[in-house]
């Protein structure tokens, strides 16, 4: 019996015996190239006229691209929460002539009183170098006293490939700029795409004073079209495509929403048309849809890598 | 060559030939039960005396195979796959872990550790789990408890010629009164193997390694306990046809079986076993240079099980009640490389983590109607539950599809079989349900290399239903028999793949993407003819026709019916020597499906001879075989080669079998 009990043992410690490779950890796998940390953080502090300004973004860091902007006002002396400030800002971007750039950004800082903060939002079309200086004009309107801050900042490289951007001049002469915002960590899945389109609005007015906002003027494209075809351009995936795409369309608070399918993780190009509301391509061309082995894949003349 | 000094070391072990009755007493109900289940026919073919269970499988009129290279070819029951018919090894379910079916459950046993194969056609398979084609049951070794202690043992050696093919085999048993233990191993190797025009198929060498080991020990007079393993590791097999090899195939098949026989009452015996299988399957490229993508393609498949039977029986009613359960899961994934091997690789799951329960409750009744009469009738119920873990897969392709779902499997058949003096008939209708295969209802992606499409499953596949027809008739005398059968399936919502407008490929020789969907019906109809004449006492003639027709519902031919096929064989035995010939073939496929990547098969013929003497080696049976297949070298390839890949040309063989 005793030798019994041993085979029966050795057949259970048998059966259990781990494989010879191991499989693969889906979470890890989808982590890989994108952190799937995406908490606001402070990016930065200061303080001015008697009150703390904080600034939050995701990760505590600004990158080139969409940024999500938080800010906080806090009276020094009392530690109290300013709600009622008026704030606008604007960013500014200096190149190696001290010229002076801006980018898209929501100008007028609004409150939102259900998550108490208040909101904006930059898409930063270049990252700091030597050639690129940016800092934050911030106004800043509390009990109809009015000051202004200027803060230096620094926009790291996007290295999230999932929010990229691009910045084009359209077919009409306009400049125009496409941001991705989600998904920030795709999944093979079908995955909702969001998208910011901006335009820079020609100033009319003559040059005031810098910082002159009417000068840095970006507005969101409204009812336009993002066409959207998405394609691996791996040479070995032979333009492979997903079914089940959604093309993008503005939803309420201005933003574009579609959806897109990754069939496998690895680099994608997101290849647009962008056609404006009343029909006209303003930027994009249809990619070839054969299936070429071998061939990396064709990008259109508008389009956006991103990798997970 | 461990294997090898293994199987001579347990040979070495001495053994002792004892084959006397034993004085009765209370076990010998038990032992009768269990010889029953032993001597049924031997896995040998009139051919060969040693064959792979695939060549066993291919000598019976219900199977036929789509091969794919040498090894591990995929069986068709009344000319229907996988997925239509179930395949168990001692009622046990496994499932292979291959999402390009390179290991059908044949695959992972050995001749010498089977007893038989019971293939059971249609409905009245269902016992088994749900099945459209039937149920084939490989029944493994059991060696019965007997009065004084007892070993037997057997081994068998040979090469084949053509593929450079060598084995050896061994196996031994020792019985007692109340303990047995027993135990196979098996080695095979072979090397690529020619076709009829003496050119090599590159990528058709296999090595597969198989060992079991069974205890038995006998708690009471009336109850028995027996823990069963198999380990079996397929190492470096080519697959010609398709465009990847195998690098490694491990399996791990364990059982535990508890039986209580009952001597009174209408209960005769109970039956539990409580199982476990462990599947892992590694594809590898590396051996295809000429391939553009270089893709990882692990698998793995795991499966727990609970089978219990009851036994009935009164005057000439019998009864099996049967209750089958298992739990699956199973995993396949792909990784492709990108040309610059410092880029991120590409990931997908093709099987996303997919569990499938079952649960059935089955009976299977008999009932002698007369001395010439009998009506069998059964049917079951099984509830099968599907889960995809990363459903996010099949919702690229079906958005919204339900991550769990759940099923009601029913079946019911009956039959009646009449004797009339030397002839027999019968005839019999079933109808039952199955479920879509984890490929059909979950695959994601899965290239299929003879219409070069990729496939994607559909979670929201409807059941498959089938209505069966069967009926058969039969004469026999001393001299002469000869037998009819014939069945019909009329299979609603018949599941296939249809070419979808949606995506585009994700394998680089694929051509498109099909969906597996349902067409409103599809028929099959299944024909053979047996004959058997003995000319003179040592002379015999055994003749089989088949035939087979599948269509869809418009009309279309299904892919892999069997042409119109034959075999013809002559046995004749003077003493210690015998001979036996064949000749069988296939006429010309007419009936292909250009739309699942056939052509048209041309009729081929194939001979072979082989020769056998037995006599005595130290007291011991020995026989000693030799033969040759394909004798003519004809170069051909049949209906069911995957890709049309030549099958082997002439092959001379050699086997030797001493039994202890
Ligand atoms: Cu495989």
């Amino acid at each position: 019996m005793k030798v019994f009990n041993l085979v029966i043992t050795v057949i259970f410690i048998t059966g259990m015996m781990s494989c010879t490779l191991d499989k693969t950890d889906y979470e890890a796998e989808l982590s890989a190239v994108v952190t799937d940390e995406h908490e606001f953080e402070e990016a930065a502090s200061f303080n001015s006229n008697g009150y703390q300004i904080n600034l939050e973004a995701l990760n505590g860091t600004l990158f080139k691209g969409y940024n999500e902007l938080r800010f906080n006002i806090t009276e020094t002396a009392s530690n109290q929460a300013v709600q009622n400030a008026e704030i606008t800002f604007l960013p500014i971007r200096r190149d190696a002539d001290e010229e002076a750039y801006s980018c898209p950004h929501g100008y007028e800082v609004t409150y939102d009183s259900t998550n108490d903060y208040y909101s904006s939002y930059a898409v930063f079309d270049y990252e700091t170098a030597t050639d690129a200086s940016w800092e934050y004009y911030f106004s800043i309107t509390i009990d109809d006293e009015t000051f202004t801050v200027l803060q230096e900042i620094t926009v790291e490289p996007q290295p999230n490939m999932n929010l990229n951007m691009t910045a084009f001049t359209g077919n009409d002469g306009e400049q125009y700029y496409i941001a991705l915002i989600a998904p920030k960590s795709p999944s093979v899945a079908e995955n909702e795409l969001i998208a910011g389109i901006y335009k820079y609005d020609r100033p009319e007015a003559e040059i005031g004073s810098f910082p002159d906002p009417s000068q840095f003027s970006y507005s969101e494209v409204q009812n336009a079209t993002l066409f959207l075809d998405p394609r691996m351009p791996e040479p070995s995936m032979g333009n492979h495509s997903s079914p089940n795409n959604q093309d993008l369309t503005q939803g309420d608070d201005g933003l574009y929403y579609g959806v897109v399918n990754y069939t496998m993780t690895g680099n994608w190009t997101l290849n647009f048309i962008l056609q404006s509301s009343n029909g006209d391509v303003i930027k994009g061309t249809e990619v070839p849809t054969d299936f070429t082995p071998g061939v990396e894949g064709e990008r259109g003349e508008l389009h956006i890598d991103i990798l997970f | 060559m461990r294997f090898l000094t293994i199987t001579l070391l347990l040979l070495t072990i001495k053994m002792m030939g004892q084959e006397e009755d034993v004085p009765l007493d209370s076990i010998q109900e038990l032992e009768e039960v269990e010889v029953t289940a032993t001597i049924k026919k031997k896995i040998e073919t009139a051919m060969k005396m040693n064959v792979s269970v695939d060549e066993f499988l291919a000598s019976s009129d219900d199977i036929s195979f789509i091969k794919r290279g040498a090894y591990a070819w995929e069986p068709l029951l009344n000319n229907m796959g996988m997925e239509r018919s179930t395949i168990t090894i001692d009622g046990m379910h496994i499932f292979g872990a291959c999402t390009d079916k390179m290991d059908p459950v044949t695959s992972y046993v050995e001749s010498n550790n089977l007893a038989s194969v019971n293939i059971t056609s249609g409905q009245e398979g269902s016992s088994h789990g749900a099945t459209i084609a039937g149920n084939v049951d490989l029944k493994s070794k059991s060696t019965p408890f007997s009065m004084q202690s007892n070993w037997t043992g057997s081994y068998q050696t040979g090469f084949e010629l053509n593929n450079k093919q060598f084995y050896n085999q061994g196996d031994i048993a020792y019985s007692s009164r109340n303990f047995v233990a027993e135990g196979s191993i098996s080695y095979r190797s072979a090397e690529n193997y020619s076709d009829g025009n003496d050119q090599e198929v590159d990528h058709s060498q296999y090595k597969k390694f198989n060992t079991s080991i069974g205890l038995a020990y006998k708690t009471s007079d009336l109850s028995s306990l027996r823990v069963d393993a198999i380990f079996d590791v397929a190492k470096d097999v080519g697959y010609p046809a398709l465009p990847m090899d195998l690098w490694l195939s491990r399996a791990i098949i364990t059982s535990a079986t508890y039986k209580q026989f009952f001597q009174e009452g209408m209960v005769k015996a109970w039956d539990t076993k409580v199982y476990y299988n462990a599947i892992e399957h590694y594809m590898d490229d590396t051996t295809r240079p000429e391939n553009l993508v270089h893709m990882d393609m692990p698998g793995w498949s795991t499966t727990y099980g609970l089978l219990t039977k009851l036994h009935l029986s009164k005057n000439r009613f019998n009864s099996e009640i049967q209750l089958n359960a298992y739990d699956n899961l199973s995993i396949a994934e792909m990784r492709m490389y990108p040309q610059d091997r410092s880029e991120r690789t590409m990931f997908a799951y093709s099987w996303p983590w997919v569990t499938t329960q079952y649960a059935g409750f089955s009976m299977n009744n008999s009932l002698e109607v007369s001395e010439e009469g009998e009506l069998n009738f059964g049917g079951s119920l099984g509830v099968n539950y599907n889960h995809s873990k990363y459903v996010d897969f099949n919702w690229i392709f079906y958005p919204g599809a339900p991550q769990e779902k759940t099923r009601w499997l029913p079946s019911l058949y009956t039959g009646y079989k009449q004797q009339v003096n030397q002839f027999d008939f019968s005839i019999g209708i079933g109808y039952g349900h199955r479920a879509p295969s984890v490929s059909e209802g979950y695959g994601y992606y899965i290239y299929n290399s003879f219409d070069r499409y990729d496939y994607i499953g559909n979670p929201d596949l409807k059941n498959e239903v089938s209505y069966e027809l069967n009926a058969s008739a039969g004469y026999s005398n001393e001299k002469f028999s000869l037998g009819v059968n014939v069945n019909y399936f009329y299979i609603q919502d018949y599941i296939i793949g249809r070419i979808l407008s949606l995506g585009s490929p994700m394998n680089y020789q694929s051509v498109g993407v099909k969906g597996y969907t349902s067409l409103d019906y599809a028929t099959l109809f299944n024909f053979s003819l047996n004959s058997s004449y003995a000319i003179t006492h040592d002379l015999h003639w055994n003749g089989t026709l088949a035939y087979a027709r599948g269509l869809d519902d418009d009309k279309g031919n299904l892919p892999f019916i069997r042409p119109l096929s034959y075999q013809t064989s002559l046995h004749y035995q003077s003493g210690a020597f015998g001979f036996q010939t064949t000749l069988n073939g296939d006429l010309e496929q007419e009936h292909y499906s250009p739309e699942y990547g056939e052509d048209l098969t041309p009729a081929y013929t194939i001979l072979n001879l082989s020769a056998d003497y037995t006599f005595k080696l130290n007291n011991y049976k020995t026989v000693l075989q030799v033969g040759a297949e394909n004798v003519l070298n004809q170069y051909y390839s049949t209906y069911a080669d995957w890709g049309n890949i030549p099958r082997m040309g002439r092959n001379f063989f050699a086997s030797l079998q001493i039994n202890f």
